[in-house]
């Protein structure tokens, strides 16, 4: 810089100054003309582009003026260049989209009143803003296509609504690399279509009617449903596994219509899995429990008043600890239960009722530290060798697989799918000498994935990631639902018994009384152990949501409501905590299970406990757990006192 | 001045097809000359010098071209384009036909002169002959040890291979030429990354025209300065011009650059038949705008015939005597691009199609003259907008006739018929 100070050259950022409709601001390098605008605020209608994907600039809507270039260029494949001037209000630029609209419209059906997208389509609505109005075509016939093509079970395509932005060509080229679908023919009678007319076989689906732009690609359950602004829309989580797919769920008249992806790239990147998209009928079943219910042993069942259930869980209970001991009493919690449940539950059993016997699965859990999910989902792309254990995990999370495929693909990484017992040695060889090693298991050899990372620890980096089972598995860990940790993964004061050891004891009788908190999936597996211990027990007390095993044997039953009807927070595979808002109204007029179990607590004679509502729970949980309040909304909780792995 | 035979000086001569013949008729000699007298380096700049600028259409210096491949990266490819399919030319075919040594050698120097070890001729599928017959003449030149490993003892190795596309227009256009090498659906890619920087295979590519790889052997023989001293300053050496139309003597003719279009008509196609006078001629191929018996005075030469508003294209000469409807060629010029059209992008997919049906209905007569002004805004909303050329090409021979023949086109409105067909049949009987 000159001595006067004169000189204004600016420092090099790795940024470039650029105008955009008179507006001067700064962007990273490399950034794309229609990313800059979309930050300035200023739309440009596309139809090609997709966020997750490469440029193609095929639809020719992006098209604006930037000085010194005699042509119109599209501004979803032009990066910004330092001193760029961009218009995007010219006349010229209006007319093009009024022409590329006319265009568009040409051979499109226009049958928006019988299209499942009507009211959320691109070309519709680009056509209210940017269109022309009328057609000056003047001819009334068009080129004519098929129209609802069935392409799998879930997936119906209209190849005359097609406006060909070849989005879904480019989504399975990308983002799964399965290649189903595919372009034939060419100029106007160019069509999309799966290749050899092939059933779509991917896991991946739903997504297209996603990103397709329009009416073309469309859900076969959701044909005819609803219009977009009929629909009560609640952001989610995806309840179908620990992966925590961030979803809209989007529901009619009280039911479920649809899942959505709510794009998180920090976790789902946007795309969901069919297994979660598609589970959302389970939502709206009828079978429900719906009363409270005293039922004694022996005696006739009758309705009661949640307050009188409640009255008599407590009384049921504290005659089983006055009678023996707290530890004659088991509390089993569930992967399905928010984090404000599970810390409720936890404080319950160790704190009031005095049991170390609390669970929230079948089997124990040796050596669990925080130290299996410290990988992150978004960090799998930061790796160059990712190792899968078994094939287990992508079953467990099948987004998982998009997101390894994105490494693969994006970032060069290399993806090791082996055995899920491959030996430690082996592993290690096939790993070689990569510096950042992502080491992927599930539960059911999370201990052999133990053994492996010490066999390849040494200079490189190696961080781990286990895939839990049920939507909140990873917080009923987090928050010490387990017999041998409590929250945070610090030792209990005792140690207690595991989901199965507490089925077994209770079977042979010297544990007395069970909480259970529901509904739990993975207690069913138990099968006949189950229907055993339930017998035996004298005191049965059961929250649940549906009629089963739990609710018949239960000598007080509470109706619990479903997931999809509750507020809070869960916890995903990596620690992530988001927030989940309440989408269906309960099923039941029993108040939700965090206002049950603190009414529980405080007639078993607990302090403090008379406020449950979620949010009272949910601070108080924070304030207990620092790295929760750390985490906040959407951030991933880490463990600072971490036992050594 | 009359042809100037630089290329098709030999042809002709019987089974020139054969390496032997093509050996006596001084073949391969520029080979091995570029072998003795070049590095890689100076033959990029020998090319420079001679000026010869491509002959598929566009026109760019060759040299300049191969000049932008990144230093270091390797392997590079060299692709020759023989996907002739410009409406009215023909000469790839003739040069492949009479002489398809010439091709494989000039083939072989570009490969030298930008150090690529495989290439490949991209020929068009209905080529059929020409295809076998360039397969026979690579194996032959490969016993001889002109492809293959350690060229004539020069230390350069090379490859080539002929690959028949499936006769798709757009497969001329060199990324989507690339892509269907590849064995993709044949569609333009987006630009940049350039084939120079990101081509087949991802790597430096270079795609050359027939006429201007056969030109290789003569700049290396007779220098670059040499070739400098035919044709006019910006456009050197020879052409050859695919005439065909309303004329005499249609057929191939290898022109100095600058003489004299009329030249071209008049001697060498015998004149307009039946002595029936020039309507209107189409210089460069179904994409070029038209012109007028007025411009048979200008030179054969690009920046000239760019000048009048067309362009030298990739060579064809289309001439039409006074019976001709321009709107009737319009729209079958149209229908051309509208099913070649590849539909990757809308302005060119819908585009051609609109622009089609609109012109049947003109030529049938039963357009209105609003229309017409229809026709003008759909073309200006291609032009410049598409992906590719192709889109923007496909409007600019109807946007120039309906410039100079306003009165044609306008007389079509709500005629019922051809008016122009209907007054030629009167005149012809």
């Amino acid at each position: 810089m000159a001595a006067d100070g004169s000189a204004l050259e600016q420092p090099d950022d790795g940024r470039v100054g650029v105008s955009i409709d008179g507006r001067d601001a700064r962007f990273p390098k490399g950034m794309l003309v229609l990313d800059a605008a979309t930050e300035l605020g200023i739309h440009i209608p596309i139809y090609c582009a997709h966020p997750k994907m490469d440029p193609v600039a095929v639809c020719r809507m992006c098209l604006v003026n930037i000085e010194k270039f005699p042509k119109p260029q599209p501004a979803c494949a032009t990066v910004v260049a330092e001193g760029m001037v961009v218009r995007t209000e010219t006349a010229e630029v209006t007319e093009l989209r009024e022409g590329m609209l006319e265009f568009l419209l040409l051979n499109h059906p226009l049958d928006c009143p019988v299209c499942d997208r009507g009211g959320e389509c691109d070309l519709q609505d680009f056509t209210f803003r940017y269109g022309p109005g009328v057609s000056r075509f003047p001819i009334t016939e068009k080129v004519h296509f098929n129209k609802a093509v069935p392409l799998s079970q879930h997936i119906e395509l209209d190849q005359e609504r097609c406006i060909l932005c070849w989005r879904c060509v480019r989504y399975y080229d990308e983002i799964t690399g399965e290649k189903e679908i595919v372009l034939q023919q060419r100029g106007v009678q160019t069509l999309v279509a799966t290749f050899n007319d092939q059933e779509l076989q991917s896991a991946f689906q739903g997504n297209l009617p996603e990103i397709c732009p329009v009416g073309a690609l469309t859900h076969r359950e959701y044909r005819f449903v609803s219009r977009p602004w009929d629909l009560q829309r609640a952001a989610g989580v995806c309840p179908e596994c620990s992966y925590g797919c961030n979803i809209n769920v989007d529901s009619r008249d009280f039911e479920v219509k649809r899942f959505a992806s709510r794009d998180n790239p920090l976790v789902d990147d946007s795309w969901l899995c069919d297994r979660g998209r598609y589970s959302f009928p389970v939502w709206n079943s009828a079978e429900r429990v719906r009363r409270a219910a005293v039922q004694p042993r022996g005696g006739e069942s009758r309705d009661v008043s949640v307050d009188d259930a409640v009255a008599a869980a407590a009384a049921e209970l504290r005659g089983v600890i006055d009678e023996h001991s707290g530890e004659a009493v088991a509390v089993l919690g569930s992967a399905q239960s928010t984090n404000e449940e599970c810390w409720l539950l936890e404080r319950l059993a160790r704190t009031v009722i005095h049991t170390p016997h609390i669970d929230h699965q079948l089997e124990a859990f040796a050596d669990l530290t925080a130290g299996e999910h410290e990988l992150g989902i978004a960090e799998i792309e930061e790796c160059d060798t990712l190792v899968v254990l078994g094939p287990q995990p992508e079953i467990e999370a099948p987004v998982l697989t998009l997101r390894l495929y994105k490494a693969e693909q994006k970032r060069g990484a290399r993806v090791l799918r082996l055995d899920a017992d491959t030996a430690p040695a082996r592993v290690a060889a096939a790993v070689g000498t990569a510096q950042r090693v992502g080491l992927i298991a599930d539960e059911t050899n999370r201990a052999h994935a133990a053994r492996v990372a010490p066999a390849l620890a040494g200079k490189r980096s190696v961080r781990m990631l286990t895939i839990t089972r049920g939507v909140n598995g990873r917080g009923a860990k987090d928050l010490g639902v387990l017999p041998n940790l409590g929250a945070g993964y610090q030792s209990a004061p005792a140690s207690g018994k595991s989901g199965r050891e507490i089925l077994e004891a209770a079977a042979e009788g010297s544990i007395r009384a069970l909480l259970l908190l529901g509904p739990n999936p993975a207690l069913e597996a138990a099968g006949e152990l189950l229907e055993r211990a339930l017998r035996k027990l004298s005191v049965v007390v059961a929250i649940d949501t549906r009629p089963g095993a739990a609710s018949r044997a239960a000598t007080v039953l509470i109706p619990g409501h479903a997931l999809l009807e509750k507020a809070g927070s869960v916890t995903n595979v990596e620690g992530r905590v988001q927030r989940i808002r309440t989408a269906l109204p309960p099923a039941t007029s029993a108040p939700p299970e965090t206002r049950v179990l603190s009414a529980l607590a405080g007639k078993l004679g607990a302090k403090g406990w008379e406020r449950g509502d979620v949010l009272t729970v949910n601070r108080a949980m924070r304030d207990a757990i620092p790295a929760y309040a750390a985490a906040g909304n959407g951030g991933r909780a880490v463990w600072a006192a971490e036992a050594p792995a | 001045m009359a042809e100037y035979k630089l290329l098709t000086k030999d042809f002709g001569t019987e089974r020139l097809q054969t390496l032997s013949v093509y050996e006596s008729t001084g073949g391969y000699q520029g080979l091995r000359e570029a072998f003795k007298k070049f590095t890689p380096e100076s033959l990029v700049n020998e090319v420079k010098t001679s000026g010869i600028r491509g002959r598929g259409g566009a026109g760019f210096p060759t040299g300049t071209k191969w000049s932008f491949l990144p230093k270091d990266v390797f392997p590079r490819y060299l692709c020759c384009n023989a996907d002739e399919s410009e409406p009215g030319c023909f000469k790839d075919r003739y040069l492949i036909d009479e002489s398809p040594h010439q091709l494989i050698e000039g083939v072989l120097i570009a490969s030298y002169a930008i150090q690529c070890n495989t290439a490949f001729i991209y020929i068009r599928g209905e080529y059929h002959d020409q295809r076998l017959l360039l397969e026979r003449a690579v194996e032959e030149t490969r016993s001889a040890g002109y492809i293959g490993k350690n060229i004539a003892g020069s230390g350069f190795d090379c490859e080539i291979i002929v690959h028949g596309g499936a006769g798709a227009y757009i497969c001329g256009e060199e990324t989507a030429l690339i892509d269907s090498l590849e064995g993709l659906r044949g569609q333009p890619r987006l630009k940049p990354p350039f084939p120079a920087i990101k081509g087949l295979y991802g790597q430096p590519t270079v795609v050359n025209n027939v006429e201007t790889l056969c030109n290789l052997p003569h700049i290396v023989q007779r220098g670059g300065e040499w070739f400098k001293s035919l044709g006019t300053e910006r456009s050197t050496g020879t052409r050859v011009f695919c005439c065909s139309g309303h004329i005499n003597r249609p057929g191939n003719y290898e022109m100095q650059l600058g003489t004299q279009i009329r030249e071209l008509l008049e001697e060498e196609c015998g004149g307009m038949w039946r002595d029936r006078s020039l309507k209107a001629f189409q210089p460069g191929g179904g994409s070029m705008q038209v012109l007028l018996p007025e411009h048979l005075d200008l030179p054969l030469d690009m920046d000239a015939v760019a000048k009048a508003g067309s362009s030298l294209g990739a060579g064809a000469m289309v001439f039409m005597d006074e019976t001709t409807c321009l709107v009737d060629v319009s729209m079958r010029l149209v229908d051309f691009y509208q099913h070649e059209s590849c539909g990757k992008c809308v302005p060119c997919r819908e585009g051609t199609y609109f622009e089609s049906q609109l012109m049947h209905r003109l030529e049938r007569g039963e357009a209105s003259t609003s229309e017409l002004a229809t026709l003008a805004g759909i073309c200006a909303n291609m032009d410049g907008r598409c992906f590719c050329p192709l889109g923007d090409t496909a409007t600019w021979f109807v946007m120039s006739a309906y410039k100079h023949f306003r009165e044609e086109f306008e007389a079509h409105c709500g005629a019922g018929e051809c008016p122009v067909k209907a007054r030629s049949v009167a005149m012809v009987a």
